[in-house]
């Protein structure tokens, strides 16, 4: 077995395989399939200061090699996270390392959630800041899509809270090396990449559109080279520790964003498919390492040749 | 995730077709109204697994699941010969409730909801009564095993072509006065509309408990999503709250879906 910790700044984690958030529930729908202490990190859905019932039905659709949801952040709020007990008291008795993630619909919010975290960090290894969810009108993306709100929003999250600050970062932009420097000088300790692009599908039949929400986020192998090649954009342009996903199914593809920078992962899609592919992802990961003759998995970060 | 070997694959009648897995594990803890979710074999360029009501299961580990042919997923999974090994998480979902032994059950089916519903008919204690509507004669399906299980089989179809021409939930208020004084428990299963009909008029006239089995797309199935969700009646300012059909359903109270704008 190789040496699969990685060091994410002030963070360490087991392995560098986490769950991407809204994939992964919180953690306590996956409880019967494994232990969750064999993840790098459980990164939760989405958390808001107050419940929110996301967007109209439906909700999601297939597509070739991917699929496009337009859940829209459908959640119990933060303080049902805390105290509801399929929520933090689970992941807190689950023993995982645990992820948070936040978003608003306001700078306001987004630093409020955050402070409301900090209170009651026992248990919480990091937050991660969504600036970038497709699917909502207020908040989200546009924060994610603006160069000057992306950072104004970091830096009010930086200001009341000690935990180190995972970054999320849109694919739909220009240049997204740009953002990532923009949130890092703002205090984000990490980036995060790619949450989905944007995307549509009509059925022929019926003339309308396969979402309610008319566009959706794209996921899935599709993905994978753009965020491939983000990542290594964005690894060329910032210091911080890079998390790459988008399309991850194995460990192959997993160590594919690790070539290009990424200092770990995160698995999404692939558990709708098969609940267990973080953990394929970690042994497929560790397999790889034993066939190049690696003795630790910090050895191939940023490792490709040209 | 278990593997589950199928057993036999055929066309049950028309373009619906009876596919039987062997998967003891899941078996072994089915009841009524609970489903598989199936990584289809073959299924080139797809990702996401497909939601299948359980049919029926019996002691020798064999579980059947009737679909129709609807789509891609759909198509390939009626090509797959005895001796392909699939992959299915399951059994998932909240099951029906079984009737008490003072209740009469009438399930009201759509469409192929009579499939959803026969383990329910079968299990139940007390023999009902079925009310099945369909299209035309060619979507009526699973008539004669509901008949076997000792269930009273009403049937109508929109096209008239085999018993009350029109819908299902017409042949409803018939049966209440042909039963005044019984207490009646529904299971509803079938088309939304359908569903949404039959929960008003139980949410009106209150004249029994009812259960209906709900769907929508469907990604995780264990909840951890939120693709599949449908309003359902709570306590807030807005009267209602989405709920995950996967996890919290699919079978919900009638009295708890919301029907106000459907």
């Amino acid at each position: 077995m190789a040496d699969l910790t990685v060091d994410l700044g002030k963070l360490t984690l087991k392995n560098p395989v986490m769950t991407a958030s809204g994939t992964f529930g919180y953690g306590f729908e996956y409880k019967d399939y494994f232990d969750l202490r064999r993840l790098g990190a459980v990164v939760v859905k989405g958390i808001a200061m107050k419940p929110s019932h996301g967007n109209p039905t439906p909700r999601v659709a297939e597509t070739h090699g991917g699929m496009l949801n337009a859940i829209g952040l459908q959640g119990p709020g933060v303080e049902k996270f805390l105290h509801g007990d399929e929520y933090m008291p689970f992941l807190r008795k689950s023993g995982a390392v645990v992820i948070v993630n936040i978003w608003g619909k306001s700078i306001e919010e987004y630093r409020d959630v955050a402070a409301r975290l900090e209170a009651e960090k026992e248990d919480i290894s990091a937050l991660e800041i969504n600036i970038s969810c497709p699917n909502i009108k207020e908040g989200g993306v546009a924060f994610g899509t603006d160069l000057n709100l992306a950072h104004q929003v970091v830096a009010k999250v930086r200001e009341v809270t000690s935990l180190p600050l995972i970054t999320k970062l849109s694919p739909n932009v220009t240049k997204i090396a740009d953002f990532a420097r923009a949130v890092a000088d703002a205090g984000s300790d990490m980036v995060s990449l790619i949450n989905t692009i944007t995307g549509m599908a009509i059925n022929i039949n019926t003339r309308r559109p396969k979402i309610a929400n008319l566009t959706g986020g794209l996921s899935g192998p599709a993905v994978k080279p753009v965020a491939v090649r983000m990542v290594y954009e964005v690894s060329k342009a910032v210091k911080i520790p890079v998390i790459g996903m988008g399309g991850i199914m194995d460990g192959d593809d997993a160590v594919e964003f690790m070539l290009a920078g990424a200092s770990a992962v995160a698995v999404g899609t692939a558990i709708f498919a098969d609940p267990y592919a973080p953990l394929k992802v970690i042994d497929g990961i560790n397999a790889y390492l034993e066939r190049q003759g690696c003795k630790s998995v910090k050895e191939i970060i940023g490792g490709m040749i040209r | 995730m278990i593997t589950g070997e199928i057993v036999s694959n055929t066309i049950l009648k028309d373009s619906y077709y009876k596919v039987e897995f062997f998967v003891p594990e899941i078996c072994a803890e089915t009841q009524p109204g609970q489903f598989v979710h199936v990584k289809i074999a073959n299924l080139r360029d797809r990702i996401l697994r497909r939601p299948f009501s359980i049919s029926d299961i019996n002691e020798n580990g064999i579980l059947t699941v009737i679909y129709k042919v609807v789509g891609e997923g759909t198509e390939v999974l009626a090509g797959l010969p005895a001796g392909t090994v699939c992959d299915l998480m399951g059994p998932l979902g909240k099951p029906f409730s079984l009737p008490r032994e003072n209740e009469l059950p009438v399930i009201v089916a759509g469409g192929y909801g009579s499939a959803a519903t026969y383990l329910l008919a079968k299990r139940s204690p007390v023999k009902g009564i079925l009310l099945l509507g369909a299209r035309s004669e060619a979507d009526l399906i699973l008539t004669d095993k509901f008949a076997a299980a000792g269930f009273d089989v009403r049937l109508a179809t929109q096209d008239g072509s085999h018993g009350h021409k029109g819908l299902v939930t017409e042949l409803i208020p018939p049966l209440l006065k042909e039963k005044s004084g019984q207490k009646i428990r529904f299971y509803g299963c079938g088309p939304t509309p359908m569903l949404m009909a039959l929960s008003k008029m139980l949410q009106k006239n209150g004249f029994g408990d009812g259960e209906v089995s709900l769907d929508h797309l469907m990604c995780c199935g264990v909840g951890a999503c939120f693709a599949c969700v449908v309003k359902i009646k709570t306590d807030n300012e807005d009267g209602w709250r989405y709920a995950r059909t996967c996890k919290e359903g699919p079978v919900f109270t009638a009295d708890e879906v919301y029907t106000d704008g459907e």
